[in-house]
């Protein structure tokens, strides 16, 4: 941030934090990053930062030296940056109160006005999963949807296809992408067999990606499966971690009953990409446009929320409800993923707060929106702001605004299907069922006809077998995640 | 902590949902009770007299029931220990347990979420939800949040929409 470093961000410590609190998180970041002690590449930078930024906060004269310089620093970012970012607060005030409370932000991160950004080139690689299990209607749906995929490619565009089961190979390379009678040619070769290794599909569509991976562009993997993958699950994470280290984000299709959500939702959301699930293969070619016209309108990727609460001050959740909705980790840095030219990125964090004594306002959070602009080699722009609350001894009598209550109206009921999977699972299953079948009274009650009869189905099933099915589990997580999307919730 | 009137599970101060039943746990708004004058809350009380009225018999099995004065309609309370009293809004999910929108609810002044009959072994009570225009038992009006003991033949006035209970209950 031109020139100056938030040490604060550095140590993971809030900006109001006391000298001790500063040396207990220096200790521990010390214990762990210390080259005689640490694990991974680039941790003996992380130890020389921490040292750095240990070094002027705690010494108390050089740390009101450093606050000033960071607070004009950021001045000077905040009027120069290519983001803006928008919150909205549950409530206008906090109350003075010596018990927690609970306060809701909505972010909205856009890109800043006057900032023209053009279509970016996409990198993208389709990893296709050829077990077995896809043979017939799943695959013939997968080879013309990503036919319809390289034909739309425009100049500069770059794409290719990998197939995999329990090896992985390229079937079609980007320069076999650009001939259409080519890739025509060399899908039809795609033929079902074999098991499911997602690991053996990703390495070889990430090295893809590097070998014709565009600088300026989108790079892009799109992972198609409907089987688990068995034992090379912490690969696979790893491999993840490294993509977006490098600007690859990774989405998901996960299609019929059979595959693990969990495991997806988890690979792609550390690149900040997204999973769809599609009970029926018919869907894929529209989801394929999709995401393909999705990457083409990125202004931002690598976009990340990054910055310390205030020590009275925890994040209890986090929830991107735009681009894609998708639950986010539930600490400070937030992997968001790319921003749209025309759109926005979209966040509803809740917090809780600690008793708080007689004061008049509240710093809760000092953060940083950060993210690399594509096409003009601008890499890691920031946006830092200052959430501030006033304190009030009275109760805001107005109402929290549209925006917050209707979003977490349905984050409500994304999280009584968790809750009732989880409840599910440990074998809780008569609990589980009353609780699905109040999730189905809020979905009729808010028009959603369909998920409630899914709701109701595996109510029924858990009194009957005691367990959700595979398929149902999916369709009412998907399902309730896709009422926060904005063509859902305008709906009547 | 604040109280979610549906389930009882315990929220911390300025959640606005229900972690349990997903229920709402503040007042918006889009779709505000209808402010009823005081006069036609006092007016309606003084109308309806506890136990002097006909009271048709409640259908076997039930216990308990509410007679709707202005309509004649039984509402029969079975299956549960404690009911909530509103009225449904078709965009909202908040879902009491004894619905009145079809008795005019909202022109009475009925809550979303009103009040709630807690059937327990020593007798049924009333409690006042935090409602907008408030609940009456035989014409005193309830402190909100505060329970009131009620018998066979007392009048449950909601904003300005009168129920009679009808108790086997003795006592």
């Amino acid at each position: 941030m031109s020139g100056v470093e938030d040490y604060y961000a550095l140590l993971g410590v809030p900006r109001n934090a006391t000298q001790e609190q500063i040396r207990r998180a220096f200790r521990e970041a010390a214990l762990r990053l210390h080259p005689d002690k640490n694990l991974r590449p680039g941790e003996t930078e992380l130890f020389l930062d921490a040292n750095r930024a240990y070094e002027v906060l705690n010494d108390p004269t050089r740390r009101a030296a450093y606050d000033r310089e960071l607070l004009e620093a950021e001045a000077e970012l905040r009027s120069s940056s290519v983001f803006t970012c928008a919150i909205q607060h549950s409530r206008k005030a906090l109350l003075q109160l010596d018990e927690p409370q609970v306060h809701y932000l909505l972010l909205d991160v856009t890109p800043a006005p006057g900032f023209e950004a053009a279509r970016p080139p996409i990198n993208l690689c389709i990893v296709v999963d050829r077990s077995t299990s896809m043979r017939g209607q799943r695959l013939d749906q997968v080879r013309s949807a990503a036919q319809a995929i390289l034909e739309g490619l425009q100049e500069g565009d770059k794409a290719s296809i990998v197939a995999f089961s329990d090896r992985a190979e390229v079937v079609v390379s980007p320069d076999q992408a650009k001939d259409r009678a080519v890739s025509r040619a060399r899908l039809s070769l795609l033929q079902a067999g074999g098991g499911t290794v997602i690991g053996q599909g990703l390495e070889t569509g990430l090295a893809e990606l590097h070998a014709s991976f565009s600088h300026d562009g989108v790079n892009h993997l799109l992972l198609l499966t409907d089987g688990r993958t068995y034992g090379d699950e912490t690969a696979c994470l790893d491999m993840a971690d490294l993509a977006i280290k490098d600007g690859i984000t990774i989405s998901g299709v996960g299609i019929g009953a059979d595959w693990n959500d969990r495991f997806l939702d988890d690979l792609t959301s550390r690149t900040g990409g997204a999973v769809a699930f599609l009970d029926t293969p018919k869907a894929v070619t529209a989801l394929l446009q999709r995401t393909f016209e999705a990457l083409s309108r990125v202004f931002a990727n690598r976009v990340q929320l990054e910055g310390a609460f205030a020590q009275e001050v925890d994040l209890r959740s986090a929830f991107r409800l735009l681009p894609d909705p998708t639950p986010m980790a539930d600490a400070l840095p937030i992997t968001l993923g790319h921003l749209p030219r025309d759109g926005q990125i979209r966040l509803l964090l809740e917090l809780v707060v600690h008793p708080i004594g007689q004061i008049s306002e509240l710093v809760l959070a000092n953060l940083t929106v950060c993210g690399d602009i594509l096409g003009v080699g601008l890499e890691r722009q920031k946006l830092p702001f200052e959430i501030r609350c006033p304190v009030s001894r009275h109760p805001d009598p107005e109402p929290p605004p549209q925006d917050i209550v209707a979003t977490l109206n349905l984050v409500a009921l994304y999280r009584m299907q968790e809750k009732a999977r989880h409840e599910a699972e440990l074998g809780h299953s008569s609990q589980a069922a009353r609780r699905l079948e109040n999730l189905a009274t809020h979905l009729l009650a808010s028009g959603e006809r369909d998920l409630a009869k899914a709701a109701l189905n595996e109510a029924q099933r858990l009194v009957h077998t005691r367990h959700l099915s595979t398929e149902g589990e999916k369709r009412l997580k998907y399902g309730t995640r896709a009422l926060l999307l904005p063509s859902k919730s305008s709906a009547p | 902590m604040i109280e979610c009137p549906a389930c009882k599970h315990q929220e911390f101060v300025g959640s606005l949902f229900c972690g349990e039943c997903g229920t709402r746990l503040v007042r918006l708004s889009g779709s505000p009770t209808v402010q009823v004058p005081r006069n036609r809350i006092d007016q309606e009380a003084s109308v309806t007299k506890p136990g002097t009225l006909d009271v048709p018999e409640l259908e076997p099995g039930a216990v308990l029931g509410l007679w709707v004065v202005t309509t004649g309609a039984v509402l029969s309370l079975v299956g549960r220990d404690s009911y909530t009293l509103g009225r449904v809004i078709p965009t909202e999910a908040i879902i009491p347990d004894i619905d009145l929108s079809s008795f005019r609810a909202n022109d009475h002044g009925v809550s979303r979420i009103h009040a709630e009959i807690r059937v327990d072994v020593d007798g049924v009570r009333v409690v006042d939800l935090d409602s907008a225009n408030g609940t009456l038992v035989n014409g005193k009006r309830l402190n909100p949040q505060d329970p009131a003991r009620i018998r066979q033949g007392d009048i449950i006035q909601l904003g300005s929409l009168s129920l009679q209970l009808i108790s086997r209950f003795r006592g």
